[in-house]
């Protein structure tokens, strides 16, 4: 690899592992996202600074050119990526389901709704509600 | 010895409430009602607070299933021996709800009411009553029961099918079919009772135009999902 090519690369790769520190330290980014970041930031000088490790990548899977190999990766990478935020997005998206009933269940606790401001599921004894939705009757936690 | 709460999950349902609670209490007076708002944005708190019925507000809109689903665990909460869940629609008729809520007195987990078996009821276009015929006999061979109208809104549920209902994996976009390969992944019984449907009201019922297409891939793709599913899926 051509010297002005290694810094142009070089200067990317370490710029983006700046940027990376930056967001970590301002808090913009949580820690544990940071290292997958800093990984492929320091994978990127690897290979800029070791080609020959390219190389050795590009005949063990048997391209022809190391650019296929590069791109074949990379691709991989960001696939993997995506599904990796698609499962926690799926986390994300129940927790937030889970929060905005809970919101809606300690509301009605709140208001008297169903329950007169009872426990809401921790009573262990039978206990008289004056449940706010008609008549009065015994709870029990099954 | 509790009672029944029957839970009606609304989304923008202002025009129809009154007169789904107004039917429904003249009806059966002695059940308790709440309507779960999901996240509406046409007075359907003020509607129902007029019609007299306690609202369970979501904060925001979260979909059918979470809705049904937040009614349910407060069901479970209070103690409720038999939830029933009725559509803010007006497609379900009050005077079904006794033959379900028996049913689960007699021992049944999950009852269902059925168009099909209902001698008057309106069954649907030709497109949904092909997509019922198919998911039906998909629950079939999935589950063994063979139930006639799987996608039902009009359930009754026991404090077993509650509980199942109301863990935090449980299906939460359109619990039909799917939860009832759940229930019966779980032991629960599950039994069907004649309903009468009426043409629904609603003109963004999941179940109507555009929306039916998606909703009978959704369907098949969640059954396939539970019938493949882990334990994990059936614990809170």
């Amino acid at each position: 690899m051509p010297l002005h090519q290694k810094i142009f690369f070089l200067t990317i790769a370490v710029g983006l592992l700046l940027v990376i520190l930056e967001l970590v330290r301002r808090r913009r980014l949580r820690v544990e996202y940071s290292w997958l970041w800093i990984a492929s930031g320091a994978t990127i000088i690897l290979l800029i600074l070791r080609y020959d490790l390219l190389i050795w990548m590009t005949d063990l899977v048997g391209a022809v050119v190391t650019t296929s190999t590069l791109f074949f990766f990379c691709i991989l990478y960001l696939a993997l990526l995506s599904l990796n935020y698609s499962v926690r997005l799926s986390a994300l998206t129940r927790e937030v389901k889970e929060l905005a009933q809970e919101i809606a269940l300690l509301r009605a606790d709140a208001e008297g709704i169903g329950g007169g401001g009872g426990p809401s599921g921790d009573g262990s004894s039978p206990v008289r509600y004056n449940t706010g939705l008609g008549s009065t009757r015994f709870s029990d936690r099954r | 010895m509790s009672g029944v709460l029957v839970v009606i999950p609304a989304w923008n349902e202002a025009g129809n409430l009154g007169t789904v609670v107004a039917e429904l209490r003249a009806e059966r007076p002695e059940d308790a009602v709440l309507v779960v708002d999901d996240g509406s944005t046409d007075g359907t708190v003020e509607a129902a607070r007029e019609a007299g019925t306690a609202v369970l507000r979501l904060p925001f809109h979260l979909g059918y299933g979470a809705a049904v689903q937040a009614g349910i665990k407060l069901g479970l909460r209070r103690g409720y021996d038999v939830v029933v869940t009725f559509d803010g629609d007006g497609q379900h008729d009050p005077a079904d709800v006794a033959a379900l809520v028996h049913a689960v007195r007699e021992g049944a987990d999950l009852v269902l009411g059925s168009r099909f078996l209902g001698a008057r009821s309106w069954r649907g276009g030709l497109l949904r009553r092909t997509g019922s015929a198919m998911l039906a006999a998909m629950t079939w061979a999935l589950t063994g029961l063979r139930l006639s109208d799987p996608t039902s809104g009009l359930k009754a549920l026991s404090p077993r099918a509650q509980a199942l209902f109301a863990a935090s994996r449980f299906p939460d976009r359109f619990p039909d079919a799917d939860a009832l390969v759940l229930a019966r992944r779980s032991r629960l019984a599950v039994a069907e009772r004649p309903a009468r449907m009426r043409r629904s009201r609603n003109r963004h019922g999941m179940h109507d135009g555009h929306r039916a297409v998606a909703y009978a891939f959704n369907m098949f793709f969640s059954l396939l999902v539970a019938a493949l599913g882990q334990e994990e899926d059936l614990r809170g």
